[in-house]
């Protein structure tokens, strides 16, 4: 742990560099509390000086804070010497109102209502060799239904979309980390959501993972 | 394999022998083979807290040698699986405790047979105490949320820092820094082992690293003792985050204990507070510390046995 002496003014107040307003008044606040000459917790602990120094030190650790500009300037100075990366510097999220049109979210090409997609899928997977041999597998493993995928340039994000499954448990799925997994049934839901998605043969895909969720773990 | 907590903490009266009483009681409850240790030995109540009034031996008979071996002193509690070590009986001289046996009583009970060994330790920073707690690197520290309690807390604590310190250099290194630091700046007194720390690693990186390891072993634990309605019940958290942002110690909150004036009562009875009053908040509150204390424990031992 680096001596308090050698804090930005960010790690002093026990801030994230992407804090508000609001959370650098209360950080200071709660601060001054325990450092403050009355202080109980800090009772005895430090001497009359050295409880100036260090509520000099968090008061200008808020001034340079709580004023964007001051904040701006320091965040720079920051990232100038490596300690801060660019993009965690705090955004002021009510300036930017999200349109609610395009909420970050690619939209999704509905996989299943539209017909000539499954089509197209059912034609790629008939017409792709690795596929077909990948499916004629008795156990199949994380990394072999990712490739699937990727073959047919299905992306996790779809996936999730479609199938309602969090990008997560997909993830985990693909990369085999077992110890997130729930019981079978559950991990058998999924097998069946992720393998319809992408119009494969759904009992080919759960009896060949859980074939493989037996032996791995 | 046996874990020793010694349990201390500067103020007299800030409940240690109550903690340790009862402490000792939950684990013996739980089953695990448990020792308690009552090392106050001017001021021996641990007797008293367990209910047993008149024990027939005590320690002064291993270190007045009437007895060969410390396990010849131990006598049963009610509490199944609970047994303890009393200085009731004490010599009224055995305060002032000579070096030498200090460092036979440390080995011996270092080798007792237990699950759990909790040993009393007495109030204040003398030596003795000092080297009592440090006989493990997890003790822990019972205070109370007042400033008399929490200075005391504050002494102790530094005086182990400087005691490690001492135990780290040979003398000649630690007085040669002593001194160095008190030429370089005016504050740098044995009363803030910090800036000693500070100076030892520019004078001498390799030495003030291995002091820095040495320092980062202690695993002390801090119970909140007596907190009542109108106090801050995040006293005890404060003290952690203090001692660890300052002094780079590792001091972990075990937990706060509310003031029960019923406590009291049970001290008079001389029955132990758990049984008398099963289903109070301060019951909850013990109950909550031994857990915590338990999983610290079960923690530690897993990040060693990850570096096998």
């Amino acid at each position: 742990m680096k001596p308090v002496r050698e804090h930005n003014h960010y790690e002093l107040l026990e801030l994230s560099p992407d804090a508000s307003p609001l959370e650098i008044g209360r950080a200071y606040k709660k601060a001054f509390e325990l450092y403050k000459d009355g202080s109980m917790a800090s009772y005895s602990f430090f001497s009359r000086e050295e409880r100036k120094e260090i509520i000099s030190c968090l008061e200008e650790a808020y001034l340079t804070l709580i004023n964007p500009e001051s904040r701006s300037e320091y965040d720079r100075k920051l990232i100038d010497l490596g300690v801060l990366e660019k993009g965690q510097q705090y955004r002021n999220k009510a300036k930017e109102p999200i349109s609610i049109y395009d909420f970050k979210k690619e939209h999704p090409v509905m996989l299943e209502p539209n017909s000539s997609q499954t089509e197209d899928l059912k034609y790629r997977i008939s017409k792709n060799p690795m596929i077909q041999e990948i499916l004629t597998q008795d156990i199949l493993t994380g990394e072999d239904l990712r490739k699937i995928r990727t073959a047919l340039e299905v992306t996790l994000e779809k996936i999730a979309e479609v199938t309602n499954v969090r990008i997560g448990i997909l993830k985990a799925i693909e990369e085999e980390k077992f110890e997130l997994f729930l019981p079978i049934v559950y991990l058998k839901g999924f097998l069946k959501s992720y393998a319809r998605c992408l119009q494969v043969d759904e009992s080919i895909i759960i009896n060949g993972y859980i074939k493989r969720f037996g032996t791995g773990s | 394999m046996t874990h020793i907590c010694p349990i201390g903490g500067g103020k007299g009266g800030s409940g240690k022998s109550f903690v340790t009483g009862s402490l000792g009681i939950l684990l013996a409850k739980q089953g695990y083979r448990t020792l308690l240790i009552d090392i106050d030995f001017g001021a021996a109540n641990l007797h008293t807290i367990l209910g047993i009034p008149h024990p027939e031996k005590s320690i002064s008979d291993f270190i007045n040698k009437k007895v060969s071996t410390l396990e010849e002193t131990v006598v049963p509690t009610p509490v199944p699986e609970l047994y303890f070590i009393s200085s009731a009986m004490n010599n009224l001289d055995i305060t002032g405790l000579a070096h030498e046996q200090k460092m036979k009583l440390l080995r011996h009970i270092a080798k007792l047979p237990y699950e759990y060994i909790l040993l009393d330790l007495g109030a204040g920073t003398s030596f003795n105490t000092i080297d009592f707690f440090m006989i493990s690197n997890s003790g822990i520290l019972v205070t109370t949320p007042e400033p008399t309690s929490i200075e005391n807390i504050y002494r102790l604590i530094r005086s182990i820092y400087i005691r490690k310190m001492r135990q780290v250099l040979n003398v000649y290194n630690y007085k040669a820094l002593a001194d160095e630091a008190e030429k370089r700046f005016k504050l740098a007194t044995t009363n803030n082992p910090e800036a000693l720390l500070n100076i030892m690693k520019e004078l001498d990186p390799e030495k003030g690293e291995n002091l820095e390891k040495a320092l980062r072993e202690f695993h002390f634990k801090l119970v909140l003792n007596q907190l009542r309605k109108q106090d801050n019940p995040n006293t005890g958290v404060l003290i952690c985050k203090i001692i660890e942002r300052h002094l780079s110690l590792k001091m972990h909150f075990l937990g706060s204990i509310s003031f029960d004036d019923r406590v009291h009562n049970s001290i008079c009875k001389k029955m132990p507070f758990l049984d008398l009053y099963p289903y109070t908040q301060t019951t909850l509150d013990l109950r909550e510390c031994c857990k915590n204390m338990q999983s610290l424990i079960k923690e530690k031992k897993s990040i060693f046995s990850n570096y096998r």
